[in-house]
């Protein structure tokens, strides 16, 4: 692991009222409002909510993809530019964002090619970021060749090739069927294990959440706020098994009613 | 890209400051032409240049501020600026060096020639566009459109036609010029021949590709309704090609008149820009050949703006 | 974008357009007699009236040995191909000249890419740039700039600029817009999600150039490279006729127009159109290579 990571005790991300308006052309947009929200290392925290809720906002923010227009965000202990600059995050996007040209091994090497990393390790370091992903067979292939699942694993580690302390998931599944979601949640949820990292991961799905989580962040639209936090009992590591324990029931309707709350 | 705009948006001006500065700039340099106009030749030629280049760079930051923002003037301002700076600081050059004019004529001497031959450019005009471009664009239009129709009806022809006329469309057509002129003669019909070829490639292929890319959804919904195909190509195939038909109406408008410009390079009976563009530069009356490509330009710029407002207005009806 | 749908079947192969291809060729094989007694008949007519002796009686039978044909007959194209190309790098033989056109036309070509990459460059990074030049860049697309070619060439004279370099420069000049456009519209065309995922890495921005915009704007480069290369081989022909020239195609047809000698324009009506099939196909096989990582069309 990164000798960067802070000590246990601090939280990772610490977000303190935190406010980010868009100037639109008919006035603004409010898309989040008094946020407040704590992440400790090693956690794996969902944002749920509707569209345009501002989940998207909120780990643009963290990444310093976008500064805000008010309050306060700490990462990895200092401001999030600071964090992108020590390359401490790994960003998983929507779409898997590919470069055509490269085949699957040297997307997975493009950080390590962007951070100049010494040139021996950059491909030692893909092919297993490959293994962890299950696509060692592919390292050849290009975007085009692999289906849409692949692809996003590929993106994942790609995110996870210069081992960063945090990874930042935006609806990565989104665009999967069921069956193929379910079974890279289950890698997901392997790979937090082994890696130990934090995992911000933002999702449409109440059963996505709450079988991947640690804590669950409710979040509703129209000022975008968080409506309230789960946190998520189910015992480690979790299986399809876990799927029918009781409590994953109970907190689906918990967070069901929180949805709806905001709904009202 | 991002990282430029941003910087430049950073930068504290104002761009107020922008029209001023342009103002500055194009009157200073009309003003240098104007001095220059009173001697024949400045005996020392390199002063001036520096207040060309002088006044050139306040305009260059006339131009950038006034290029910020999303205002139409911001649009439209610095394109608008850059040709009149352009022009101006090409006058006082050409005039402090004393350029001949059978070298690189002034642009002053150029609207002067462009209005003394206006009606001899008006009538190279009529028979390069109208009967050589235009008529070429309709007649290769139509023969394109009628070919594609029968490709596509026909599988057969389609694989047969449709690889040559990829081919022919890389065919520069100053190679057929000369044989289309020696076989139909020097009058304008050679070169409206000529054109009429080459706009049909373009179009052929276009069309045949539009016609093809219908979704097959759609079509399965019409064969739900029992659709004729007649219905059918109403429908749903037209529709679905005139996008891909204008596209090569646009390359082809402007295609069309190059290639009449070009082709009289190869003959004809006394008319016509490129005939005109020809026989002067062999005499180094080149404020003539500027004067004829500057109507060929506005020709050349209002068809092209032409055929694409035909397809804003067709698209949209349909 | 990438979002390729989940793993698509290889396209089916199409059945091969040969024998059709073959088809239409030999219809245009038939066509062609009956067009070329018609087309040739009516001047053969005319001759035999003038009392020509052409070693022939009737009009249509003087169709295929007139010296001057609108449309030559085989014999006489199979005459005027060997005479002209036989031998092939003798300085009057149509190959020759083919390849020294193609030459100046690929010089210019890849002048015209090394300033159009620099032109597409500044568009990118400054726009005010864009908003001051690419008005008149698209409009000099649809302007006849060709036909500053005969005066480029003068003034190129007048300068000194001698041989084969004026007629590079002026096919670099033709080629020059299309692809500075294209190259423009290829450095914009990286995704936002994949500037952004540039920016989680902190690359610099000359790494943001290099490892993403230059290689996503490369099938940009190609499509305009081969828009360029027929213009600019008109370019250079015609560069070549305002000249004087002592060597290229445009040398050729030029003294040939002047001799009137029609079975010489048609052959190297078909030099120059091979040229510039060659020279497309050139670019395209050279796409081919360099951007393997594209699904076959
Ligand atoms: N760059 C932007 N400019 C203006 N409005 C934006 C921008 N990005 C997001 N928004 C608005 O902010 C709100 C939250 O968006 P987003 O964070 O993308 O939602 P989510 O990811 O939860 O669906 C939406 O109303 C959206 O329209
Ligand atoms: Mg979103």
């Amino acid at each position: 692991m990164t000798a960067s990571r802070p000590t246990s005790d601090a939280p990772i991300v610490s977000v303190r009222d935190l406010q980010m308006i868009f100037p639109t052309p008919g006035g603004q947009t409010v898309a989040l409002q008094d946020a407040n929200l704590q992440i400790m290392p090693g956690e794996f925290i969902s944002l749920i909510g509707p569209s345009g809720c501002g989940k998207t906002t909120l780990l643009r923010l963290m990444a310093d993809l976008i500064q805000p227009t008010g309050g306060e965000l700490l990462v990895n202990g200092g401001t999030p530019r600071k964090a992108r600059e020590n390359r401490a995050y790994g960003y998983v996007f929507q779409a898997p964002a590919l470069m055509e040209w490269r085949n699957v091994l040297n997307n997975v090497k493009l950080p390590l090619d962007v951070m100049n990393t010494p040139k021996a390790e950059r491909d030692s370091r893909a092919r297993e970021m490959l293994k962890l992903v299950g696509l060692e067979k592919f390292e050849r292939s290009y975007p085009w060749q692999l289906s849409g699942g692949m692809q996003q694993r590929v993106s994942i580690a790609r995110a996870l090739a210069f081992d960063p302390p945090l990874l930042f998931m935006d609806e990565p599944f989104g665009a999967l069927d069921e069956i193929t979601r379910e079974n890279l949640n289950l890698e997901l949820l392997r790979l937090w294990r082994e890696t130990g990292k934090t995992v911000v991961f933002v999702t449409h799905s109440i059963s996505e959440a709450v079988f991947l989580s640690t804590r669950v962040v409710v979040m509703t639209a129209r000022p975008g706020k968080i409506e309230g936090i789960v946190d998520i009992g189910l015992p480690h590591p979790r299986s399809d098994d876990s799927r029918e324990d009781p409590r994953f029931f109970e907190y689906a309707t918990q967070i069901r009613e929180l949805l709806k709350k905001g709904h009202s | 890209m991002t990282q430029g705009s941003m910087q430049i948006a950073a930068l504290p001006v104002r761009s107020g400051f922008g029209l001023p500065l342009l103002l500055l700039s194009a009157a200073g340099l009309l003003g240098l032409s104007v001095l220059l106009a009173g001697q024949a030749a400045p005996a020392l030629a390199w002063p001036w240049l520096l207040g060309v280049v002088a006044l050139l760079l306040v305009g260059a930051v006339g131009i950038r501020q006034s290029a910020q923002g999303e205002s139409r003037t911001a649009r439209i301002l610095p394109a608008a600026a850059t040709l009149i700076l352009a022009v101006l600081a090409a006058e006082a050059i050409l005039r402090a060096y004393a350029v001949p004019t059978g070298l690189i004529p002034a642009p002053s001497k150029v609207a002067q020639s462009l209005w003394a031959a206006r009606t001899v450019l008006l009538q190279d005009a009529y028979y390069t566009f109208v009967l050589e471009a235009l008529l070429g664009f309709v007649v290769g239009t139509l023969a394109g459109l009628g070919l594609a129709l029968l490709a596509v009806r026909f599988r057969i022809l389609e694989r047969g036609v449709l690889p040559y006329a990829a081919l022919l469309s890389s065919v520069p057509i100053v190679a057929l010029a000369p044989v289309v002129i020696k076989a139909a003669g020097l009058g304008w019909p050679s070169k409206t021949i000529i054109v009429a070829i080459t706009v049909l490639f373009p179009v052929v292929i276009n069309a045949v590709r539009g016609l093809q890319s219908a979704q097959p959804m759609h079509l399965d919904l019409m064969h739900s309704y029992a659709a004729s195909p007649a219905q059918i190509f109403r429908e749903v195939r037209w529709p679905s090609a005139l996008p891909f038909i204008f596209t090569a109406l646009r390359v082809s408008s402007t295609l069309a008149l190059i290639n009449a410009i070009v082709a009289e390079f190869f003959g004809t009976e006394g008319h016509g820009l490129g005939f005109r563009i020809q026989i002067e530069v062999g005499r180094f009356g080149l404020d003539i050949v500027w004067a004829a490509i500057v109507v060929a330009s506005v020709i050349g710029i209002s068809f092209y703006l032409f055929i694409s407002a035909l397809e804003r207005f067709v698209l949209r009806r349909n | 974008m990438t979002a390729a749908p989940a793993n698509l079947p290889r396209p089916a192969r199409r059945p091969s357009n040969l024998l059709p291809m073959l088809g239409v060729a030999l219809a245009a094989l038939l066509l062609y007699w009956p067009l070329m007694l018609w087309a040739n008949s009516g001047q053969a007519a005319r001759s035999l009236a003038s009392g020509a002796d052409l070693g022939c009686t009737t009009a249509l039978a003087c169709a295929t040995q007139l010296r001057n044909p609108v449309i030559p007959a085989p014999g006489q194209f199979a005459t005027g191909f060997t005479s002209l190309s036989v031998p092939p790098l003798a300085p009057t033989s149509a190959p020759y000249n083919a390849l020294v056109t193609g030459g100046e036309t690929l010089l210019g070509l890849a002048l015209a890419s090394v300033l159009g990459l620099v032109l597409a460059t500044l568009l990118v990074r400054s726009r005010s740039f864009e908003r001051a030049t690419l008005p008149w860049l698209v409009a000099s697309q649809t302007v006849p700039i060709v036909a500053l070619a005969p005066m480029l060439a003068v003034l190129l004279g007048q300068y000194g600029v001698q041989g084969f370099l004026p007629k590079a420069i002026i096919a670099a000049y033709i080629a020059f817009f299309p692809i500075a456009i294209g190259m423009a519209q290829g450095l914009r065309s990286p995704d936002p999600l994949q500037l952004d995922l540039m920016r989680t890495y902190r690359a610099s921005p000359a790494q943001v150039f290099g490892l993403l915009q230059v290689p996503a704007s490369l099938p940009y480069l190609f499509t305009s490279l081969k828009v360029a290369a027929t213009a600019a081989l008109v370019g250079s022909i015609v560069a070549e006729i305002s000249t004087i020239s002592f060597s290229g195609l445009g040398k050729m047809l030029a003294e040939n127009s002047r001799a009137s000698d029609t079975v010489a324009l048609w052959v190297i009506m078909i030099y120059g159109a091979a040229l510039g099939i060659v020279l497309v196909a050139l670019i395209g096989g050279l796409e081919r290579l360099v951007t393997r990582w594209r699904p076959p069309a």
